[in-house]
């Protein structure tokens, strides 16, 4: 049994704005898509940016990817401001958990030698990485075209450099309270030979010009790192007695499965599109195959010194995330190219 | 060999905020810097060293990220209970909200562009500090795109004007002024954006523009719009702090940086300034309930606070008050009543009504602007009230002559002198172009090779680029709709609300 409001009945005049009832129908609008559906101003720009007078403050040029309508890409997870917020705040809450908890019962340095050296030497100085990522998505944040892709690139960049400061805080606490770790992060970033291929990569990933080769780029060698880290390691960790160091792991999983939906969603509206379709399939295919060379030269010796320090098969596994990309690139070939499938990881 | 301290040094608060967000830069080695970072020396600016930035806030992404969420859901909650209950019916009147139609159509694209900026500077600044500081004001300003249109969308359900206001953001005439202000600001280098908005729009003008809307909402009931307001506080007073750090940062690093420093105060404080001639009307005519006159807040956010306070600081740095300050002041009990009449005989072709003052209203006007409204504005009022006793309620039928650079209506009068209107005009490359002020002709000469490129709406339906050559084709083309436009009363908005109002209302049950 329910009670009766008496209410005050009034008619909506209109379910939604203009530019969502003529794309949608007349039906109300979600959130997402009153928040971020044709929000990028589209036509008659007063002035040529100074610097790159040869285009327009958007421009949709700026990328050999192409989509017809920009907005046939949608976020998958829906995220505007406030889910995606929320969403981090709840990540952000487990992450420090798991590093309270570690700290509390000390199980940073309870590490296995090899271990604790991996973290200190390799994976803490990926918060440099981190930062790099973050000014890439932050670039595409401003030269992507259309609103549903700029805002998980905005997104993307934040939660990037979230977990570049998240990995300082790994440093911090296994350095016990310090910065003396984060210091050596640094010098080993800037002059350790394994983890010189990813700084390359990284430096010249700042001079890609073409944002959709960047994302692309990005994504191919944030696969090989986060196999490589974030499951591989998380496995050989369980088994090598290295607990703390899964614990950490699990959360950075957690996100890249999240960062990968969306761009996963992109791959495919590329290759959906009707009339760029192809040539985006084909560009996805190329770009993909190179980025993974370049990718691999970058992290083969990271691999190297993991198993050096833990040999925990990293090579081989690194190897076998590649072969992954690699068929999947394959599957998704020139005949099936304007077929909606994309590589996965 | 020397024995290194025994025991942990813990991190203070302020070096573990630094240790988590300062050290992530390196020298690249593998590719040329100017490479990595190749906007930051054709301003001219000269930064020595970035780590001198002071971080204007202390904030980590998972504390962001917790008290933004906390702060959305509180939002969302008033947002919700105010559709539910029909919250709309409580305002003073629905004429309040063409205050909100200016907001939406006006400012709320502003902000989604400063997203799209701010993520441009932390990508293309060179230090992590200021990098780190863009990218919380990018995401930050992705916010308030979102929670003004959301904010909102509740009215659009109900009332005209709001429905198709990105488009209109992109063409419609007196749109064109917070657009190509905006335009002008994206298409400079990271160092004049930084001035440009980062100090000038949200430090040294916010107050004049963007929270007399905030106002004008807890003013007159519109208690989502003032929620926001409340909501956006705290991430205003950041933006405000970066801005104030930007223009230190950048006076301290260098000499040679202050009279580059200076030139941009003094265009982006005309330039801002013009933008808020459409806030002034807004303050003097539109609310029904009234905040404070125009004047009176020109007098106390910009006279007494900036130039009395922040220009007195700005000195030790070499900085004086923006050039033509003075014919801003000397505008400021001119400005909304002129502004007005000409919105009011061209509101036929925007996305907002007007109507005459009522006779309070004008009592208003008369005590705020003792020395202008009764000698120079009530007679045209008079006038228009016997036109429309007569049945004729005044439109212009014909297009008006726009400045090249703030775009505003040519309609503000000669300094000093408040009926003889100020036109000015410069050649450039054989042709001649208009101001409508000795600020608008200063820019406008500075870079006259950036100005000739406006899109100026009059020019573009002359031209025929704006869906035909009449109005009724224009008119369509910015997409208007029956009751969008012209005068309020008798509008749909207006019978509307009396119908709601009306004590026989439908009723119904919600179970």
């Amino acid at each position: 049994m329910q009670y009766e409001l008496r209410t005050q009945v009034i008619e909506p005049q209109r379910k939604t704005f203009t530019h969502l009832v003529k794309r949608y129908g007349d039906r109300p609008a979600s959130r997402y898509e009153e928040g971020t559906i044709d929000v990028q101003a589209k036509e008659n720009f007063h002035y040529r940016p100074l610097w790159d007078p040869q285009h327009e403050l958007y421009d949709e040029t700026l990328s050999a990817f192409r989509l017809t309508d920009p907005y046939s890409f949608t976020d998958p997870r829906q995220y505007y401001y406030a889910p995606y917020v929320s969403s981090r705040a709840a990540m952000a809450e487990a992450m420090a958990a798991t590093l309270d908890y570690l700290d509390s019962r000390d199980l940073l340095s309870r590490l296995p030698e090899g271990w604790a050296t991996l973290v200190g030497e390799l994976l803490v100085p990926l918060r440099h990485y981190e930062s790099g990522a973050q000014m890439v998505c932050s670039d595409v944040t401003r030269f992507g075209f259309g609103t549903t892709i700029t805002q998980c690139a905005g997104y993307a960049a934040f939660d990037r450099i979230g977990n570049a400061q998240s990995l300082s805080r790994l440093g911090i606490a296994l350095g016990g309270g310090t910065a003396e770790l984060l210091t050596q992060a640094k010098t080993r970033w800037v002059e350790d030979a394994p983890l010189q291929g990813l700084r390359r990569f990284v430096e010249e990933l700042f001079l890609e010009k073409d944002w959709g080769r960047a994302l692309v780029r990005l994504d191919v060698t944030d696969r090989l790192v986060y196999a490589l880290f974030h499951g591989h390691l998380d496995d050989a960790a369980i088994e090598s007695g290295a607990g703390a160091y899964s614990l950490v792991a699990q959360h950075f999983a957690t996100w890249f499965k999240d960062q990968r939906k969306w761009l996963d969603g992109l791959y495919k509206a590329w290759a959906a599109d009707p009339s760029t379709g192809s040539a985006n399939a084909a560009l996805l295919a190329s770009t993909t195959t190179e980025a993974l060379e370049e990718a691999l030269r970058a992290v083969r010796p990271v691999a190297l010194r993991v198993d050096e320090l833990v040999a925990s098969g990293a090579v081989a596994a690194l190897e076998a995330t590649a072969d992954g990309i690699r068929e999947a690139v394959r599957a998704a070939g020139p005949d099936t190219a304007a077929a909606p499938a994309a590589p996965t990881a | 060999m020397t024995i290194a301290p025994k025991g942990p040094r813990k991190l203070t608060m302020k070096q573990r905020y630094e240790a988590l967000t300062r050290d992530l830069d390196w020298e690249p080695s593998y590719v040329d810097k100017r490479d990595v970072f190749p906007h930051t020396e054709f301003e001219g600016i000269k930064i020595h060293d970035w780590g001198k930035w002071e971080d204007p806030f202390r904030l980590t992404v998972d504390a962001y990220a917790k008290y933004q969420a906390e702060k959305d859901k509180r939002l969302y909650a008033v947002l919700d209970g105010f559709a539910q209950s029909q919250g709309h019916l409580s305002l003073t009147d629905a004429s309040y909200l063409n205050a909100m139609k200016v907001f939406l159509q006006g400012v709320t694209p502003l902000e989604y562009t400063a997203h799209r900026n701010f993520a441009y500077l932390a990508r293309h600044l060179n230090g992590p500090g200021p990098r780190f500081a863009a990218l919380c004001q990018s995401i930050d300003e992705l916010r308030h795109t979102q929670t003004e249109i959301h904010t909102l969308s509740n009215y659009n359900k109900y009332y005209g004007g709001f429905h198709n206001y990105l488009e209109q953001h992109d063409r419609v005439w007196y749109l064109s002024v917070p657009k190509s202000f905006f335009d002008d600001a994206l298409s400079a280098g990271p160092f004049e954006f930084l001035i440009a908005i980062g100090f000038s729009f949200e430090y040294l003008l916010t107050n004049l523009l963007f929270v007399p809307f905030m106002s004008g909402a807890s003013f007159n009931g519109d208690l989502p719009t003032m929620t926001f307001g409340f909501s956006a506080q705290s991430d205003e007073s950041r933006h405000m702090t970066l801005g104030l750090e930007a223009i230190k940062f950048i006076l301290e690093q260098d000499e040679g940086n202050v009279p580059i420093v200076q030139a941009w105060i003094d265009k982006w404080f005309w330039r801002g300034y013009r933008v808020t001639a459409l806030v002034a009307q807004m303050l003097d005519y539109m609310l029904p309930r009234k905040v404070m006159s125009w004047k009176e807040s020109f007098e106390l956010y910009f006279e007494e606070q900036m130039l009395g306070g922040l220009f007195a600081d700005l000195a030790f740095y070499g900085i004086t008050p923006p050039k033509h300050v003075d014919d801003a002041i000397a505008e400021k009990e001119t400005l909304s009543h002129q502004v007005y009449w000409t919105l009011y005989q061209f509101s036929h072709a925007a996305a907002f009504t007007t109507s005459v003052p009522d006779a309070e209203h004008q009592q208003w006007l008369r005590d705020n602007y003792p020395d202008t409204f009764e000698q120079l504005y009530q007679p045209l009022w008079a006038k228009e009230e016997k036109n429309i006793e007569a049945g004729g309620r005044h439109f212009w039928r014909g297009l008006p002559q726009l400045c090249q650079v703030c775009q505003v209506p040519m309609l503000f009068t000669e300094p000093g002198d408040p009926t003889t209107i100020c036109q000015r005009e410069s050649v450039y490359d054989g042709e001649t172009f208009q101001t409508c002020s000795n600020g608008c002709q200063w820019i406008f000469e500075r870079e006259p090779e950036k100005y000739v490129q406006a899109w100026l709406p009059v020019h573009q339906i002359y031209q025929g680029s704006c869906g035909g050559p009449t109005l009724p084709d224009v008119l369509q083309w910015y997409g208007l709709e029956e009751g969008d436009s012209g005068e309020y009363k008798g509008s749909v908005d207006e019978k509307n609300w009396n119908t709601w109002h009306d004590d026989h209302a439908p009723t119904g049950t919600e179970g």
